[in-house]
């Protein structure tokens, strides 16, 4: 949008974590409810708040469980391997 | 010989009548394990000749032939009736009394089998330490016969003996003697003649160390409890979405495989990081507190590189049911100092609802199963969503409700701007006004269409914030309204009355005088401002204003 109030520039949604998503949707409503904000701010803040709402929704039906496995070495370095934890399809 | 209707609860010594005095006798001192029932033994018992009690032949045999002992009768009556007569057994009568005989007079005499036997019998009976104790061993053979009595070995590392566990006291028994257990058996040791074999006789068995390991759970237990380990005031508070998620436990089994189910199905943007261990048997104990420790290190390394996200946020200390015994190790002090220490919450569940361990007291939160565990350590999606759609309906109430009062704005300001007829400063209002709308229709279009119920519920919240801010903008637009109709020269010219200036200093000419012929004049009018020259003085019957056809005419 070539005429949007000047905000703080927005990083793009989809590269946002979860959390980051959640608490800046958080922040959003707030905003929102708080109420007294010009039409154009609304709506931007809205449009904003429904692609942060779109990035966790995606990340929670997308998610892939990660399993990892703490291996000792002679050292006693620890590594974390990726393991595949047994009969996960079900 | 079948016994009917025995009584059950009997002491097993109770054929010793407990009144008789005490007599001086080697046999009746007792050695230093005795309980204090031998101070009353009866001497009587001891010296006198008595009816026989030993049990016939073919009532009991040795475990060798279960098939014999098919109805062995208990080798005691349990009535505390001392002299109580048996029916006489074919090979019982005997020509003279046994007992006592002093060790002498066997020698100068050939004696019968069962004369040792009996004597035998009787120097076993006189131990008050034989009628009444406890052993502990492990179970060799188990047989059980027909008639429903068990006849086992009970051994250690350097001798064994033969046990007998009656059917009525087995049935009611909650545990049964199993080959290679260990156990403990309270009953009393007899010889049984015909055989001339001694056996314990069992009233009662359990798995051995069970009493220990309760008084032991309960010392330690008090001692942790008394330095505040257990404290309520030290649970930490789980964090509400961790990313990483240690889990100590068994890197085979069941436990794993269900924690990892639990948190796929649930929380699958989550990470589970397991460091295995063994959670039972020798050992288990040092293991486990080795793999919370590798889970304390393994933060620490994360946090020193510089990738804090990648440190377990909390911890599942898990292992699945078993007996007290499997579960031992998680009553282990040092498991339940690990517990405490460990640098962030610790989720136990061990075994199954029933079990309680000291680590699940230690712990800052106790699951009754792992599963349980799994599921207390991570949010259920599902309602993590439905948490977040409800903020997206909440927005969109929310700018329904500033397009609301815009759009009422809008129309005071078109009727005001119709009056005043400004065309170009409408059309752009206009297409400024058509934009937004447009835009938040765009953008609330879909959402708010598809979640009528919800506006419904959020209408009642959202009234307040409506209404406040309808009021302010209504208030604003009053305002300037007034103040535009108050200045208004518009709207005088839109009347037909026209501002005559100077061109030269543009000062309003409100007198002929100021306005000599040939005087260069700016007409302005409703719609527009037209060049003039005046020409002549008020006398002339000439035009008021030459019309200078410069710009567009009416």
């Amino acid at each position: 949008m070539s005429d949007q109030v000047a905000t703080a520039p927005a990083v793009d949604a989809a590269s946002l974590t979860f959390d980051e998503a959640l608490a800046e949707l958080q922040r959003t409503v707030a905003e929102l409810e708080q109420g007294g904000l010009a039409l154009e701010r609304s709506i931007e803040l809205y449009e904003r708040g429904v692609a942060l709402h779109e990035r966790c929704a995606g990340l929670l039906s997308q998610a892939e469980l990660r399993v990892q496995r703490l291996v000792e070495r002679a050292a006693g370095e620890l590594v974390a391997v990726d393991a595949r934890a047994e009969e996960q399809t079900d | 010989m079948s016994r009917s209707g025995p009584p059950q609860n009997e002491p097993l010594w109770g054929d010793i009548p407990m009144d008789e005095p005490a007599a001086p006798s080697d046999r009746s001192k007792p050695p230093d394990w005795a309980l204090p029932a031998w101070d009353s033994l009866p001497v009587e018992e001891l010296v006198a000749p008595r009816p026989p009690r030993q049990v016939p032949a073919g009532d009991s045999a040795p475990p060798s032939r279960p098939e014999h002992r098919a109805e062995p009768p208990r080798a005691e009556p349990l009535q505390p009736e001392p002299l109580r007569p048996e029916p006489p057994r074919a090979e019982s009568p005997r020509a003279e009394p046994l007992r006592p005989e002093p060790a002498a007079s066997f020698a100068l005499r050939i004696l019968q089998v069962s004369e040792i036997t009996r004597a035998v019998r009787d120097a076993v009976r006189s131990e008050a330490g034989l009628r009444d104790l406890w052993v502990e061993g492990e179970v060799g053979r188990v047989t059980v016969s027909s008639a429903g009595h068990a006849y086992f070995t009970l051994k250690d590392e350097r001798s064994q003996l033969a046990c007998v566990f009656f059917r009525d006291d087995r049935l009611s028994s909650p545990f049964e003697p199993r080959t290679g257990l260990r156990v403990v058996v309270h009953g009393r040791i007899d010889v049984f003649e015909s055989q001339g074999v001694y056996q314990l006789y069992v009233a009662a068995i359990q798995p051995a160390g069970f009493g220990d390991l309760a008084l032991r759970f309960e010392a330690l237990k008090a001692k942790l409890a008394a330095e505040g380990l257990f404290e309520t005031a030290r649970k930490r508070p789980l964090p509400d979405r961790p990313a990483v998620i240690g889990v100590a436990t068994s890197a085979t089994g069941a436990v794993w495989h269900d924690i990892c189910h639990v948190v796929a199905r649930r929380w699958p943007l989550a990470r589970l990081v397991l460091s295995p261990c063994q959670v039972q048997g020798e050992g288990s104990a040092a293991s486990v507190v080795a793999a919370l420790d590798r889970l304390t290190r393994w933060g620490e390394r994360c946090r020193a590189d510089g990738r804090p996200e990648d440190a377990p946020a909390v911890v599942i200390l898990a292992r699945g049911g078993g007996s007290l015994e499997d579960l031992w190790s998680f009553n282990d002090e040092r498991v339940v100092r690990a517990v405490v220490a460990h640098p962030v919450p610790v989720v136990c569940g061990v075994g199954h609802e029933v079990d309680v361990t000291l680590a699940d007291f230690a712990a800052d939160v106790r699951a009754p199963t792992p599963s349980a565990a799994a599921e207390l350590v991570v949010p259920d999606r599902t309602e993590v969503a439905a948490v977040l759609r409800e903020l997206v309906r909440r927005a969109g109430g929310c700018v329904a409700g500033v397009v609301a009062g815009a759009q009422a704005e809008l129309g005071a300001e078109a009727r005001a701007l119709d009056r005043l007829q400004p065309s170009a400063q409408l059309a752009q209002a206009r297409e400024r006004a058509g934009y937004l709308l447009d835009r938040a229709t765009r953008a609330l279009r879909g959402e708010i269409g598809r979640r009528a119920e919800t506006e419904r519920r959020l209408a009642s919240r959202l009234e307040p914030v409506l209404l406040a801010q309808l009021g302010w903008r209504r208030v604003a637009l009053e305002r300037s309204s007034a103040g535009l109709a108050a200045l208004g020269p518009q709207a005088t010219l839109n009347r037909g009355y026209a501002i005559v200036r100077r061109r030269s200093d543009s000062l309003i000419v409100r007198d002929p005088a100021e306005a000599p012929a040939g005087e260069r004049l700016s007409v302005r009018l409703a719609k527009g401002e037209i060049g003039a020259i005046a020409a002549a003085t008020a006398a002339d019957p000439g035009p008021e204003v030459a019309p200078a056809p410069k710009r567009g005419s009416r």
